[in-house]
C-alpha cells in the first residue's frame, strides 16, 4: 500500500482517463515467478518498491528508497513516434544518512520514449534513467545516480514472494476489483556500496521490496494512510496499514501481513492490529504538514507490543512537480516485545495525506 | 585663464564668424561618427550578439550532442541510462512561420514530460488553467497531440486561442495549451512536445539535438571524453553553444567588412577637419604672427589648433551620437536581412547604446579630428613671426612639394600593389585593406599634381566653352591648390568607394545573373512557402512529390534535400542531387572544367562529393582531398572529386548524390524540386497542375525566370546596406564641397569685391563661384573614378576573394557608375548654390573700403 496511488490517480485524473480498457485486481489471480516480478500493462497502475536499512563497516547507518511507478496514459499502439505516451514511469530516490541527520531525495518523471525508461521481462530490468534494478539469477542489482549520492546495491531474497491479502488480492475498498495485487519479498540480505558526496561507504543490511499491480483500487473519503514494514531480529516480518478517513476514523480495509520465520505467512485484518501515534511530531518546514514520528504498534493475536521511532525526523519527501503530493517515507527502528522476549528490528514508514487531504477522484 | 581667452579670441570666436561653414563641417564630423556608431551598433545587435533563436529555452547547460541529420533518438536513451548523474534534454529544433504574422519562429520540440518539474513554461501553464475554467488536465491531456502547441508570452496569446502555423510544406491549426514566460530578452519560440514535433514535422526516429548538464563542479571536459565513448562514431558531443559560437565566427567576417566599409565616411570626415583647420592656419597667419611676436610659444600655437579641432571634433561627435542611434534602428533592420538571407536565422537583438560605444564614438570623433588637423597645426607652429606678413608665400611651398608629393604617391602606390598580393591573415584579408589605404593616401599625395595639371590642361577648353568665369575659377583653384586638392581628395575618396563598391557589387551582380542563366535548366522550382535563410531547409512532402512526378507533361524531378551541419568547426550545407535527373546540372561550371557528365558520373552511388567555392577557402581544401563526414550516427570519408563555382550561399556546400545521402539519412522528404516539363508541353499547364494537387499545401512555385529575379531581389536586399553606407560618405562629401566653397567666398572677399569693383556683374561672380564647384566636382569624379576603379580590384579579387572566396568576373557597372557620378556632380554643383549667392552678394565698396 503505498503513497503513490494518490500521485498516479492526480496524473491518471490529468491524463486520459480511459480505466475501461484496463483489468482490475480480481481474486484467483495465478501468480508466476519470475513473470510477476514485472510488467502487467493490462493493469493502469503499478509500481515496485525497494527501501532497506544499512550500515556501513564503521557503524554508520543509512536508509535507502528506489521506486519505480508505471501508469497507464494510452493504450493506441497505432501511433507512430516512440515518443508517444503510453505509460508515464515516475521514480522516487532516498537516501537518508541516519548518522549524519541528512535526507536527500530526488524525484524523476518519464515516458519510454526510446528507452528512457521501463520494465523488460527479457532483459529482466526495470529502469527509469540511470536508476535501475536488475535482476542475476535471484539477486537484484540496484543501481541510481544523483549528484549528491549514489548507491549500488545487491539483494539476495533470503524468503520467497510473499503474496499479500486474501486469494491474491489485496482488498483496499468496497466493491469487486478496489483491490490490488501485492507482492513483497520481504527479507533481502544487501551488500554494496553507498557514497555521499564524496565519500564510498561499504554497507551491509536488509532490505525489503514492494510490488503491486491494480487499476483504480481506491475510493473518495479515503484521505491518507500509515503505511509500515518490520524486519525483526527473529526472521519474522510485518507489513501493516492503516487508512484514514476523512471523518476521522480508521478505514475497515486497513490490514496487514505477518510473515514467520519458516516463509508461512498470515494475513492481519484491521481488527487484528492497532497502530497508534505516540503524540511525538514533526513539523515540515517546506509543507508545514505534522507528521507522528513515534508510533506503538499492537498485535495481540501475535503477541508484538512494539514502539517505532526515527533516528531523523526529517524524512519528508516534498515534491516539487505539481502533481505529486508529499509524503513522508523514512527508516525506523524498532523495540519491543513479542510476548515475553524482548525484540528489535528495522523498517521503513510511511505516511501520507499530512499536508493536505488527498482527493482521489472517482 | 588668459589662455583660455586668447584660444577664445584667437580660435573659437572667427568659427562663428561664418556659421554656414562651422555647421558643415560639424555636421561632416557627426555623419563620420555616426555611421561609424550605427554599423557598431547595428553590428552588435544583428550579428555581434549572434544569439542563435535555437538557444531559445535551451537553458544553461555543459555540453550537446549533435550529428549531421540528427542525433538516433536511441542515443537519448543511451544517455538518459549513463551511470553517472546527468541531466539531458533531447530537443527537436526546427522552424514554422506564423500564418497572420508571415513571422518566421524556431519551433522546438522538448520532453515536456520529463522536463516537466524542470520547465517554467509547464508549470506556469497548468498554473494558469487552473484558475481558468477549463480545467488543469487539458493542457496536460493534448501533451503529445502534434497540434498543441505552448507560445512565449510575448506573441500576446492566451491558452485556447487558436494559431495557424506554416510548418515545412503545410499550415496547421494549432492549439495553444498554455503560455510561458519570456525568459531571455523577448525571444520567442514555439513549443512543443517532442511527441507531436516529430509527428507535425513528420521526421521520426531522430532528435536534432540532446543538452547535458553535468553536477556543479564536474570536470566538463572529462566528462566530455568519457561520454564520447558511448556515443556513436558520427555523433558529435561539444560544449553546449558551439553552434552558435560557430556562427558568431562565420558572421565575424560579414561584421568585419562592413565596419571598415563604415570608417571610409570617416575618412572623408577627416580630410574634410584637415581642409578646414588648413583654412584657419592660412587665414590666421597674421594673428600667428602677432601672438607669436608677443611672446606665445609654439607648443601654444600648435595646442590652439588641435584644440580647434579637438572642439569640432567634440561638437561632431556630440551631435554624432544621437545621430548614430537614429541611423542604427535603420542599419539594424538591413544588416539583419543579409545575416538572415545569407548567413544564418536569427534575430537582431535590441541596440544597446552602451557607455562603451558613447565612449569609442567621442574617441574616434575627436581623435580623427585632431590626428587629421596634426599636418596643419604643425605648420602653424613652424610659421616664424616675421614670414607671417609674407602673404603668398604659403602657396609657393606647396606648389614646390609636387615632386616630393608624387613621389611619395608613386611609393605608397607601390607597396598598395605589393600589399594587394598578399594571401590573407587569419582568414582577413588585411592586407588587402591595407592596399586600399595606402592606395588612397596614394591619391591624396598625387592630388595637388593632378589638380594643376588638370586646370591647367582645361582651362582654356573651359574658357571657350563657358567664357572667361571658367578660365578664372581654375585658376583660382590652381592658386589655393593645396586647399582645392584636399577638397578634391576628400570628395574623390567619397566618389571611389562608391565607385569601387559600385563595380564590386555591379561585378558580382553580373556575375550571378549569368551563372543562375547557366544554372537554371528546368522549367519550375518548388520550395515549401515561408521565408529563405540559408540555414533553414523546410521539406515538401514526399507524397505530394511523387504525385508531381506522375503529372502528365512532367518529365523529370530533381529532388534536392539539404541539412545543416557543422563541418571543421564551422557551419556548412550538405546537400544531395538526384543524379538520375541528369540535366538538371548540365551546364554546372567546374574548376577542372570536365564536362558536367564526368563529373557527376564519379557521384553516382559513390562516397564522392563536389563542393562549392566558398567551402574550399573556409576550410582550405581542394579537388582530391578527402572529407570526413558525420552522417546520423556514422562517420564516413567522402573524396572531393571536383569544385564547383556557386554563388548561392556563402556558407559553403557539399552536394552529393542522393542515394548516397538516403544510405546514411534515409529521410526521403526533398527540400526543393526542378521540375522539367516535357518537350512541347505547357509549363503554364503544368504549374497550374501541379498548383491544383498541392491544394494543402504551402508550396511556392518558381519559373526560372522568377527564380532569377527572386535571387536578384535576394542579392539587392543583401547590399542594400553597403549602398546606404556610400550614400552618407558621399552627402558628406558633398556637404565638404559646401562650406569649403563658402570658405573660399569668404577668403576671396577682397578679390571678388575688386572683381566687382572692375566692372563684373554679381550674376559673373555668380556663375564663377558655381564654375568652381563643378570644376571641384569634375576634378573629384575623375580622380574618384580612376581610384575607385583600382580599389574596385582589390575589392574584388582580393578583399571579396580572401574573405567569402568568391570568384568574380569584372564588370562595369556602367549606368549604376553613371548615375552615381552625375547625382555626385549635380549635388556639388547644388553645393555651389549658397555661396554664389553669398559671393554675389558682396558689396564691392563695403569690401574694398575694409582694406
Amino acid at each position: 500500500m503505498r503513497n503513490r496511488v494518490f500521485l498516479l490517480a492526480v496524473l491518471s485524473v490529468l491524463l486520459r482517463m480511459a480505466g475501461a480498457q484496463y483489468t482490475t485486481a480480481l481474486p484467483g489471480y495465478h501468480y508466476e515467478f519470475p513473470r510477476d516480478h514485472f510488467n502487467h500493462p493490462d493493469f493502469q497502475t503499478e509500481w515496485w518498491y525497494y527501501t532497506g536499512n544499512l550500515s556501513a563497516a564503521d557503524g554508520h547507518r543509512f536508509g535507502f528508497e528506489l521506486t519505480f511507478f508505471r501508469q497507464a496514459i494510452d493504450r493506441d499502439r497505432a501511433k507512430s513516434s516512440a515518443w508517444d505516451i503510453h505509460d508515464l514511469y515516475l521514480a522516487h530516490l532516498a537516501l537518508s544518512d541516519l548518522d549524519g541527520g541528512q535526507f536527500y531525495h530526488a524525484e524523476r518523471t518519464n515516458r519510454s520514449g526510446p528507452g528512457m525508461a521501463g520494465i523488460s521481462a527479457i532483459q529482466k530490468k526495470i529502469w527509469n534513467g540511470n536508476w535501475q534494478v536488475q535482476w542475476q539469477g535471484d539477486d537484484l542489482i540496484l543501481k541510481a545516480y544523483d549528484d549528491r549520492f549514489s548507491f549500488s546495491l545487491q539483494l539476495h531474497p533470503s524468503k520467497p514472494p510473499v503474496i499479500h491479502g486474501l486469494d491474491g488480492v489485496s482488498q483496499k475498498a468496497p466493491g469487486r476489483g478496489h483491490a490490488s495485487h501485492y507482492i513483497s519479498l520481504t527479507r533481502l540480505q544487501t551488500t554494496g556500496t553507498v557514497r555521499v558526496g564524496e565519500k564510498n561507504n561499504q554497507v551491509t543490511g536488509i532490505a525489503w521490496m514492494d510490488h503491486e499491480f491494480f487499476t483504480h483500487q481506491l475510493e473518495p473519503g479515503q484521505v491518507g494512510w500509515d503505511w509500515l514494514s518490520l524486519q525483526l531480529n527473529d526472521n519474522t516480518e510485518l507489513m501493516l496499514f492503516r487508512i484514514r478517513r476523512k471523518d476521522g476514523s480508521i478505514d475497515p480495509f486497513s490490514a496487514g501481513t505477518y510473515i514467520d520465520g519458516v516463509d508461512h505467512s498470515v494475513h492481519l485484518q484491521a481488527s487484528d492490529f492497532s497502530l497508534t501515534p505516540l503524540g511525538e511530531t514533526w513539523m515540515s518546514p517546506i509543507t508545514s504538514a505534522r507528521y507522528p514520528v513515534r508510533w506503538r504498534v499492537e498485535i495481540p493475536i501475535l503477541g508484538f507490543s512494539l514502539e517505532l521511532s526515527t533516528p531523523v525526523k526529517s524524512q519528508e519527501f516534498s515534491g516539487h512537480s505539481k502533481f505529486a503530493p508529499s509524503y513522508w517515507e523514512g527508516a525506523i527502528a524498532i523495540e519491543g516485545r513479542r510476548g515475553p522476549n524482548v525484540i528489535k528490528g528495522v523498517g521503513y514508514l510511511e505516511m501520507t495525506g499530512y499536508d493536505h487531504p488527498m482527493e482521489i477522484a472517482p | 585663464m588668459l589662455r583660455l581667452k586668447l584660444f577664445y579670441r584667437l580660435m573659437v570666436r572667427p568659427l562663428f564668424r561664418e556659421p554656414v561653414r562651422l555647421a558643415l563641417t560639424v555636421l561632416a564630423v557627426a555623419f563620420g561618427v555616426a555611421v561609424v556608431l550605427a554599423i557598431d551598433l547595428a553590428g552588435n545587435a544583428a550579428a555581434g550578439s549572434f544569439h542563435s533563436s535555437m538557444e531559445t529555452l535551451a537553458g544553461d547547460n555543459d555540453l550537446e550532442v549533435v550529428a549531421s541529420g540528427g542525433v538516433p533518438e536511441s542515443v537519448v536513451a543511451t544517455l538518459a541510462t549513463y551511470p553517472s548523474p546527468l541531466q539531458i534534454s533531447p530537443r527537436i529544433e526546427d522552424f514554422a512561420v506564423l500564418v497572420n504574422s508571415q513571422q518566421t519562429l524556431p519551433l522546438i520540440g522538448v520532453d515536456l514530460i520529463a522536463e516537466a518539474s524542470r520547465y517554467a513554461a509547464l508549470q506556469s501553464s497548468t498554473e494558469s488553467a487552473t484558475r481558468s475554467p477549463e480545467p488543469g488536465a487539458d493542457s496536460l491531456n493534448h501533451l503529445t497531440d502534434p497540434q498543441s502547441v505552448w507560445v512565449s508570452s510575448s506573441l500576446n496569446m492566451h491558452a485556447g486561442d487558436q494559431l495557424a502555423l506554416l510548418i515545412n510544406d503545410r499550415v496547421y491549426d494549432c492549439s495553444i495549451r498554455g503560455v510561458y514566460p519570456d525568459s531571455s530578452g523577448g525571444e520567442s519560440a514555439i513549443l512543443m512536445d517532442i511527441a507531436g514535433a516529430q509527428r507535425i514535422l513528420d521526421r521520426f526516429g531522430r532528435v536534432d539535438r540532446i543538452l547535458i548538464k553535468l553536477p556543479p563542479g564536474a570536470d566538463i571536459d572529462a566528462a566530455q571524453r568519457e561520454l564520447k565513448k558511448v556515443l556513436p562514431p558520427g555523433v558529435e558531443i561539444r560544449p553546449q553553444g558551439t553552434g552558435t559560437e560557430e556562427n558568431r565566427k562565420m558572421l565575424a567576417a560579414f561584421r568585419w567588412n562592413l565596419r571598415l566599409l563604415s570608417y571610409i565616411a570617416l575618412v572623408v570626415g577627416a580630410f574634410l577637419i584637415y581642409n578646414t583647420i588648413s583654412v584657419s592656419v592660412v587665414r590666421r597667419r597674421t594673428e600667428i604672427g602677432i601672438v607669436r611676436a608677443v611672446g606665445a610659444s609654439r607648443t601654444d600655437v600648435l595646442c590652439a589648433f588641435l584644440g580647434e579641432a579637438a572642439c569640432l571634433g567634440i561638437a561632431g561627435a556630440f551631435l554624432g551620437l544621437p545621430l548614430g542611434r537614429i541611423m542604427a534602428s535603420g542599419a539594424v533592420k538591413l544588416m539583419a536581412l543579409t545575416v538572415e538571407s545569407l548567413y544564418v536565422s536569427s534575430r537582431p537583438g535590441s541596440i544597446a547604446l552602451t557607455p562603451l560605444s558613447v565612449f569609442w564614438a567621442l574617441l574616434i570623433g575627436v581623435g580623427v579630428s585632431v590626428i587629421s588637423a596634426l599636418s596643419p597645426a604643425r605648420e602653424a607652429m613652424n610659421v616664424s613671426p616675421a614670414d607671417a606678413m609674407a602673404q603668398g608665400r604659403r602657396e609657393y611651398i606647396a606648389g614646390t612639394h609636387m615632386r616630393r608629393d608624387l613621389l611619395i604617391a608613386s611609393l605608397l602606390e607601390v607597396l598598395g600593389v605589393i600589399a594587394a598580393q598578399a594571401p590573407a591573415i587569419g582568414g582577413k584579408p588585411l592586407l588587402g585593406y591595407l592596399a586600399t589605404i595606402l592606395i588612397i593616401a596614394a591619391s591624396a599625395y598625387a592630388m595637388p599634381a593632378l589638380v594643376s595639371f588638370l586646370s591647367w590642361a582645361t582651362s582654356g577648353l573651359l574658357n571657350r566653352l563657358v567664357g572667361i568665369e571658367a578660365l578664372l575659377a581654375a585658376r583660382s583653384l590652381t592658386a589655393a591648390l593645396r586647399r582645392t586638392s584636399v577638397l578634391v581628395a576628400a570628395l574623390a575618396t567619397a566618389v571611389a568607394m562608391m565607385v569601387s563598391v559600385g563595380i564590386m557589387v555591379g561585378s558580382f551582380r553580373q556575375t550571378v545573373v549569368s551563372w543562375m542563366n547557366t544554372q537554371l535548366p528546368a522549367d519550375l522550382y518548388l520550395r515549401p512557402a515561408g521565408d529563405p535563410a540559408a540555414d533553414r531547409h523546410p521539406t515538401i512532402s514526399l507524397d505530394l512529390t511523387e504525385r508531381i512526378a506522375r503529372l502528365p507533361g512532367v518529365a523529370a524531378v530533381d529532388r534536392l534535400r539539404a541539412y545543416e551541419i557543422s563541418y571543421d568547426g564551422m557551419p556548412a550545407t550538405m546537400a544531395s542531387i538526384d543524379l538520375r535527373v541528369l540535366h538538371s546540372y548540365r551546364s554546372s561550371d567546374f574548376f577542372s572544367a570536365r564536362p558536367t557528365e564526368e563529373v557527376l558520373g564519379q557521384l553516382r552511388g559513390q562516397n564522392n562529393v563536389i563542393v562549392s567555392e566558398p567551402f574550399t577557402y573556409k576550410h582550405n581544401v581542394k579537388a582530391g582531398d578527402s572529407l570526413a563526414l558525420s552522417l546520423g550516427e556514422t562517420q564516413a570519408n567522402f573524396k572531393i572529386i571536383d569544385v564547383y563555382y556557386d554563388y548561392a550561399s556563402e556558407r559553403g556546400y557539399i552536394l552529393m548524390d542522393r542515394d548516397t545521402m538516403l544510405r546514411y539519412l534515409p529521410d526521403p522528404a526533398p527540400s526543393n524540386l526542378a521540375v522539367f516539363v516535357t518537350q512541347g508541353a505547357s509549363v503554364q499547364d503544368v504549374r497550374n497542375s501541379i498548383q491544383a494537387i498541392a491544394a494543402g499545401h504551402r508550396i511556392l512555385i518558381f519559373s526560372d525566370r522568377d527564380l532569377r529575379t527572386e535571387a536578384i531581389r535576394i542579392f539587392d536586399r543583401t547590399f542594400a546596406i553597403t549602398y546606404a553606407l556610400e550614400a552618407v560618405a558621399v552627402l558628406v562629401a558633398v556637404m565638404g564641397i559646401a562650406g569649403a566653397l563658402v570658405a573660399l567666398v569668404i577668403d576671396r572677399r577682397r578679390e571678388l569685391g575688386l572683381m566687382r569693383f572692375l566692372g563684373a556683374s554679381s550674376s559673373q561672380i555668380h556663375k564663377l563661384i558655381l564654375v568652381e564647384a563643378g570644376l571641384l566636382g569634375f576634378l573629384a569624379n575623375l580622380a574618384g573614378l580612376v581610384l575607385g576603379y583600382f580599389l574596385s580590384l582589390i575589392l574584388v579579387f582580393v578583399i571579396n576573394k580572401q574573405s567569402f572566396g568568391w570568384t568574380i568576373r569584372f564588370h562595369w557597372p556602367v549606368a549604376v557608375i553613371l548615375g552615381a557620378l552625375s547625382f555626385v556632380y549635380v549635388a556639388t554643383i547644388l553645393s555651389g548654390l549658397y555661396p554664389a549667392r553669398v559671393a554675389a552678394r558682396l558689396n564691392p565698396l563695403g569690401v574694398i573700403h575694409e582694406e
